[in-house]
C-alpha cells in the first residue's frame, strides 16, 4: 500500500543519494555550520522534488540540483543576517597528506591553509561558491555555467574575480596578523 | 610571504583546502521523503489538516472523524445521540456529494471554466456536470450514471467520469504516483499527449495554468485514458478497454 502509494518515491531516493554528498557540502561552503548546511540541502532536495516538472529531460541533474542547493543556503545565511559567522573548518584528524613533508614544510602548509580559511570566510557568499565548485569540488566550465546560471564566458570572470578578492583579503590577513 | 603566493600556489592551496574541510555527512533521505510524502497530502492530512497533532495521532483521529460521519450518515437518532456525545450539537451534518463541486449546467460549466469544456457525444449529455476551482482555474467534472455498455465503476450509480483541467501533461511527471500492477502507455490521442492508464492509478500530475505542478487523485477505480488538447487536460475514468476509450476520446466535441 505504501509502495503503491507513493510510487516511485524511491527512485528519487536514489538520486538523492547520489547527489547528497555534493549538495551537503556545497551548503556547507556557503552556510559555514553543518546543522544549516544540512537544512538548506535537506530543504533543496524536497523543492527539487515537487519542481521536477521544471527540470528539462535531458539536462544534466547536477548542476540543476546545485542552483536550488546554492539558493536554499544563500537564503539562509541572509535570513540569518550577512553578518553571521561563517565558521568553515578543516577536520580534525583527517590523514594528513603531509607526512612526506618537512616537519618545517608541514607547518608551513598548515599556516598558508589556516590563511586561505580565514580569507574564504570572509569572503562574499557568491565568491566562496563559485571557489568552492572549481577548487573543492572540480566542477567543468559547463556545469558551473549551468550552476550558476550564466553564460561559459563568464564563469571565467567570476572566478578570476573571487581569486583576487580571496588574494586581496588574504593580504590584508597577512598585514594584520603582521 | 605568504602573501606572494602566485596563481597556481592558491590554486593548489585550495584543491587541497577542499579536500580537508568539515563537511558534514548526514544521510538526508529518511528526512527528504518524510516530506515529500507529507507534501502530497495524504487522505486523513485534507480532512483534518487544520488539527495541529503529532503526526502518529493523524491516521488514527482521521479515521475518527470518518467512523463518525459514517455513524452520523446512518439515522437521526444516531446523528443527535452522537453529536450530544461528543458535544458537537448544533453542528450541522451536510451530505458530501459523491462528485466534489457545484452542481452546475453544461452552458454554465462552459462559461466559467476558462477553457474549453468538450463532451464525448459517444457517451451522450451527461448525467451531472460539476464545476470547482481547484489550483490555477477549475475542473469540470462530467458524471456518466448508467451506460449499459460500461460496467459500473466502484463508486455506486456511476459507470464513466470525464474531468477536465485547464493545464498541460507532462511526460516525465506522468509516471509518478503509478502504482506497482499498473501499466502507463503513451499514446497520440486526437494529436496530442496522451496516456492510458490500465490498472488501479492511484494520482496522475499535470501543469496548471501557471505553469504549476498539480496532483490529480483519480476517482474511479478503473482503467484511464488522459490526453492534451489545446491546453486542455481531458480524462475518462471508466472500466472499458483502451478500444473503447479511443473511440469515446475521437468523439469529443
Amino acid at each position: 500500500m505504501e509502495r503503491a502509494q507513493h510510487g516511485d518515491v524511491d527512485a528519487y531516493g536514489e538520486l538523492v543519494r547520489r547527489y547528497q554528498g555534493i549538495a551537503t557540502r556545497t551548503a556547507y561552503v556557503i552556510t559555514g555550520t553543518s546543522a544549516d548546511a544540512e537544512d538548506a540541502a535537506q530543504d533543496a532536495f524536497a523543492k527539487a522534488y515537487f519542481a521536477l516538472d521544471r527540470f528539462r529531460s535531458g539536462a544534466p541533474f547536477r548542476p540543476w540540483l546545485l542552483r536550488i542547493v546554492a539558493n536554499e543556503a544563500i537564503n539562509r545565511r541572509k535570513a540569518a543576517g550577512r553578518r553571521a559567522t561563517v565558521d568553515l573548518s578543516v577536520a580534525e584528524g583527517r590523514p594528513s597528506g603531509d607526512t612526506a613533508l618537512s616537519p618545517e614544510a608541514a607547518a608551513l602548509a598548515g599556516e598558508q591553509r589556516e590563511m586561505l580559511l580565514r580569507a574564504l570566510r570572509q569572503l562574499r557568499d557568491e565568491d566562496r561558491l563559485v571557489i568552492a565548485y572549481r577548487y573543492f569540488f572540480d566542477l567543468s566550465e559547463a556545469e558551473m555555467a549551468e550552476a550558476l546560471r550564466v553564460a561559459r564566458g563568464t564563469v571565467k570572470s567570476r572566478l578570476s574575480r573571487a581569486l583576487a578578492r580571496l588574494r586581496t583579503v588574504a593580504a590584508g590577513e597577512v598585514r594584520l596578523d603582521g | 610571504m605568504a602573501s606572494r603566493m602566485d596563481d597556481r600556489t592558491i590554486e593548489l592551496a585550495l584543491t587541497d583546502l577542499g579536500g580537508r574541510l568539515a563537511y558534514p555527512s548526514v544521510d538526508l533521505w529518511p528526512a527528504v521523503r518524510e516530506r515529500i510524502v507529507a507534501g502530497r497530502q495524504p487522505w486523513w492530512r485534507s480532512l483534518i489538516g487544520g488539527l495541529r497533532l503529532p503526526a502518529p495521532v493523524m491516521p488514527i483521529v482521521a479515521t475518527l472523524v470518518v467512523i463518525l460521519l459514517v455513524v452520523l450518515a446512518v439515522s437521526p437518532e444516531a446523528r443527535a445521540k452522537a453529536a450530544e456525545l461528543l458535544g458537537l450539537r448544533g453542528v450541522q451534518i451536510i451530505k458530501v456529494p459523491e462528485v466534489p463541486g457545484g452542481r452546475v449546467t453544461l452552458e454554465e460549466a462552459r462559461a466559467q471554466a476558462g477553457f474549453t469544456v468538450r463532451v464525448p457525444a459517444a457517451l451522450g449529455d451527461p448525467d451531472e456536470v460539476t464545476l470547482e476551482p481547484v489550483a490555477g482555474g477549475a475542473r469540470v467534472t462530467l458524471v456518466y450514471r448508467d451506460r449499459p455498455d460500461i460496467p459500473p465503476s466502484s463508486q455506486p450509480g456511476i459507470s464513466a467520469l470525464v474531468v477536465e483541467l485547464g493545464g498541460r501533461l507532462d511526460q516525465n511527471v506522468m509516471g509518478k504516483g503509478i502504482g506497482p500492477g499498473t501499466t502507463l502507455e503513451q499514446l497520440t490521442v486526437n494529436g496530442g499527449l496522451g496516456f492510458w492508464i490500465a490498472g488501479q492509478p492511484h494520482q496522475v500530475f499535470y501543469l496548471d495554468q501557471r505553469g504549476q505542478f498539480q496532483q490529480e487523485t483519480l476517482r474511479l477505480a478503473g482503467n484511464t485514458l488522459l490526453w492534451e488538447q489545446d491546453g486542455v487536460t481531458y480524462r475518462i475514468e471508466a472500466q472499458i478497454t483502451k478500444d473503447a476509450a479511443l473511440r469515446v476520446a475521437a468523439s469529443f466535441r
